[in-house]
């Protein structure tokens, strides 16, 4: 359902992701993982068609994001780490105009039923800019999903949310990759990853640097006391590569 | 005032200059700074000369101009005092919510805080009033004067609105503030006799009603303190400015002193205040109007219109037009519809090169500036419209409708006036400025926003010395007003060529000048959707 060959991305002389090459499958949940500037955000922009690819071939829902943009938008959901939403209008009118976007008829009893499902019925009159940073990820939460998705892109998704919040989305996000969505999410908690994911890619520097299933992964270092073992093999991985470009460069 | 509040300023004002300085480090900073000193070079030199001087002094009379700053400048003082107090909430000392985080907290009192903030502000006002002596014709008096006068005035306005803003907030709940809009009715009641009376009365207008109220008895004495600053602008001698300028420095430190004393009852208010404005300027930074909607809650239809996708994006414009925009629409349009009775009145009529340059110039450059429905207001959701399934041109086109329906609006609305009151206005010849009104207006949103996508900027200059935003605003009024006009001569040119081609009828000429305007107006959307698909949205490589 996304597919990426050989994707480069370059900024002005800097290679933010090098050569990556993946798959996900519906019903996969992919886990990027990654310190900050390993090109995790770049990857996600660049398949929902915000930035162009330097090289390399991106596909959602069979449909090139380059070729066929249109198309391959209309399969999509993304929800970005900071929702900016249109401030003058109301939680109902986002989904008003998400409807309207991505032409759906019937779209009032889903909106309800988002609504509901994310505790914002009450708030849909709100205008969006008296919400708390929670309650607009929830709302861009439900515009990405109202159109039912084939693919979503979570770029750190529980930022801000409370605990009620993160098991709900969490328990969506499950829901959403069970009726065949395929997902991809980009965070710095692993817990989310452990508790989530079904795969696993570890980027630094804008390479990949392990792609996997989860429990290939976790078999590799098992279980230890104090840690978990995700994180002991993000370590592992990230800082060997830390190593490896400190040598190249000496 | 506390020493590290002192400190705090200088590094403020020091970390302010830097950021100047490195404007000018680049190139294009350095670029946009040499084309606003440019503007201001040539408008000093034009002050200088008498060929080429905006204001002709020879048919300026200076005593008469100082006559009607003695009767006009404490009335209009006078006004804003009372607009303040009607609007209850103006100016007080603004607090940033950094602000508020670092130095609320800090070991300040109050008064070292309000300290603090004037000495910002007074920081501030010097530059402006530095500037306004710079550009102010050389007629106007000694700079020094000038800069005197401006700079105490300024100060005034400030510290008056803030008594008056504070002062409210102190009666708030008592039965002061229950008389307020009593008070109101009163005082609209009696301008509205005497706007009665001098209608009713030959030969006696309302602003020799005015005039008469300025120089009366009870007059003098309401506008006192306003009358003082007045002053400043006329005095002709050092000891007669001497003399105004410590009355006015009396003034200024004992409203000072009351905005210290208001400010120990005022708190919780003004923390309130402060939130609402700094929200109001974070609205502003993304282009968002001043005065957007305060409600929390509101009703709207329960669907959006789709049309091909064009629907949304303009349904979404509008809301953010009748939420954010609508108040700026209402004085714009107010102030359209009375450039031709004001033109008249002044004995510019709109046929003027003059005054028409004076309405574009309104049109182009003030009311683009203000009335912000379109990609300006949008570019930190950009995001949102980059991973809509919606061909790029109707996400342009939606972008631009409700923009340009409004500017259309307003235009109309002074076209209508102008065939009020304009004698050599016909019908006919408004109906022809309408039709091409329509694609003009189209093709100057449509220049602006694509100049705004290919060099995206904030829509506010970061403070007053923002050199390089004041150049970017004048290069990009340039830049604009030669492609409107190259287009405007070639639509010229066709209409012309049609009809030495067609003789003898004006319709099929003006109809092939209209659809080359149009054409050409279509062209700029394809540039805007060029913009649009080449617009970076903030590169994160994380």
């Amino acid at each position: 359902m996304i597919t990426v060959t050989n994707f480069s991305k370059q900024y002005k002389g800097f290679t933010a992701v090098k050569d990556l090459s993946f798959s996900v499958e519906p019903g996969q949940i992919l886990g990027l993982l990654g310190p900050n500037g390993a090109g995790k955000t770049t990857t996600l922009r660049t398949l929902c068609g915000i930035i162009p690819p330097s090289s390399g071939n991106l596909s959602v829902a069979g449909h090139d994001v380059v070729q066929a943009p249109i198309a391959a938008k209309a399969n999509l959901g993304y929800i970005p780490d900071d929702p900016r939403l249109f401030d003058t209008m109301t939680v109902w009118e986002h989904l008003a105009f998400t409807a309207a976007a991505y032409k759906l008829a019937d779209f009032e009893k889903d909106a309800e039923a988002l609504l509901a499902s994310f505790e914002l019925t009450h708030k849909r009159n709100t205008v969006v800019h008296n919400l708390s940073r929670g309650m607009r990820q929830k709302v861009a939460i439900a515009c990405a999903f109202l159109h039912n998705p084939k693919v979503i892109l979570f770029d750190e998704p529980l930022t801000g949310l409370d605990p009620q919040g993160i098991r709900r989305i969490q328990q969506a996000i499950r829901e959403r990759a069970q009726a065949g969505a395929s997902i991809i999410i980009s965070s710095h908690l692993l817990s989310l990853f452990e508790n989530l994911c079904t795969h696993i890619m570890v980027l630094s520097l804008g390479e990949c640097r392990r792609f996997g299933t989860m429990e290939d992964l976790l078999s590799e270092v098992g279980t230890t006391d104090s840690t978990s073992a995700l994180e002991e093999v993000y370590f592992s991985i990230t800082q060997a590569s830390d190593e490896t470009s400190d040598a190249a460069a000496v | 005032m506390d020493s590290a509040l002192s400190q705090l300023l200088i590094l403020r004002l020091r970390g302010g200059l830097r950021e100047r300085l490195l404007q000018l480090a680049s190139l294009r900073g350095l670029l946009l700074s040499l084309a606003f000193g440019g503007i201001v070079w040539f408008v000093i030199v034009s002050n200088g000369s008498p060929d080429t001087r905006f204001l002709d002094s020879e048919a300026l009379d200076w005593q008469a101009l100082n006559g009607q700053i003695m009767t006009f400048m404490p009335l209009s003082m006078l006004g804003l005092s009372l607009l303040t107090v009607l609007m209850t909430t103006g100016p007080t000392f603004h607090f940033s919510p950094n602000e508020i985080n670092f130095l609320f907290t800090g070991p300040f009192r109050r008064r070292d805080l309000i300290l603090y903030k004037f000495c910002a502000y007074i920081a501030g006002v010097t530059l402006t009033s530095l500037f306004v002596t710079l550009m102010a014709p050389p007629q106007a008096g000694s700079p020094l004067f000038v800069f005197i006068a401006t700079l105490l005035t300024l100060v005034f306005v400030q510290l008056n609105s803030a008594v008056i803003g504070m002062a409210g907030h102190a009666v708030e709940g008592s039965w002061l503030a229950k008389i307020r809009w009593p008070a109101t009715a009163l005082f609209g009641a009696i301008a509205a006799g005497a706007v009665l009376y001098a209608w009713a009365t030959p030969d006696y207008g309302i602003i020799d009603l005015l005039s008469a109220f300025r120089h009366s008895w009870i007059g003098s004495i309401v506008l006192f303190p306003y009358i003082v600053f007045a002053e400043l602008y006329v005095a002709e001698t050092v000891s007669h400015l001497a003399l105004w300028a410590l009355v006015a420095v009396v003034i200024n430190a004992v409203l000072l002193r009351a905005v210290i004393l208001l400010d120990a009852r005022t708190t919780d208010r003004a923390l309130a205040e402060n939130a609402r404005m700094s929200g109001r300027w974070e609205r502003i930074r993304e282009g968002g109007s001043f005065f957007a909607t305060q409600q929390t809650e509101l009703r709207s239809i329960r669907r959006a219109p789709i049309l091909g996708g064009l629907g949304p994006i303009a349904w979404r414009q509008t809301l953010n037009a009748l939420r954010n925009s609508s108040k700026i629409f209402i004085i714009f349009a107010g102030l359209a519809a009375c450039i031709a009775p004001i033109s008249l009145a002044v004995g510019a009529p709109l046929t003027d090169p003059e005054t028409l340059m004076v309405v574009y110039v309104f049109f182009a450059f003030i009311l683009p500036r203000n009335l912000v429905c379109d990609f300006r207001g949008d570019l930190s959701r950009m995001e949102i419209y980059k991973t809509l399934p919606i061909a790029p041109w109707r996400i342009c086109a939606g972008q631009l409708v409700v923009q340009v329906l409004l500017a259309y609006a307003i235009a109309l609305t002074m076209i209508a006036s102008t065939l009020f009151f304009e004698t050599g206005v016909t019908a006919q010849f408004a109906l022809v400025l309408a039709a091409f009104t329509l694609p003009l207006t189209f093709l100057i949103y449509a220049v602006e926003n694509t100049v705004h996508l290919v060099f995206p900027t904030n829509l506010m200059a970061m403070g007053r010395a923002d050199f390089e935003f004041l150049g970017r605003s004048v290069v990009e009024f340039m830049v604009k007003t030669i492609f409107v006009f190259t287009a405007i001569a070639v639509s010229g040119a066709v209409g012309l060529f049609t009809f030495k081609t067609v003789g003898n009828t004006l319709i099929l000429p003006g109809l092939t000048s209209w659809l080359t305007l149009t054409f050409i107006g279509l062209l700029t959307l394809v540039a805007l959707q060029y913009a649009f698909l080449r617009f970076a949205v903030a590169e994160t490589i994380d």
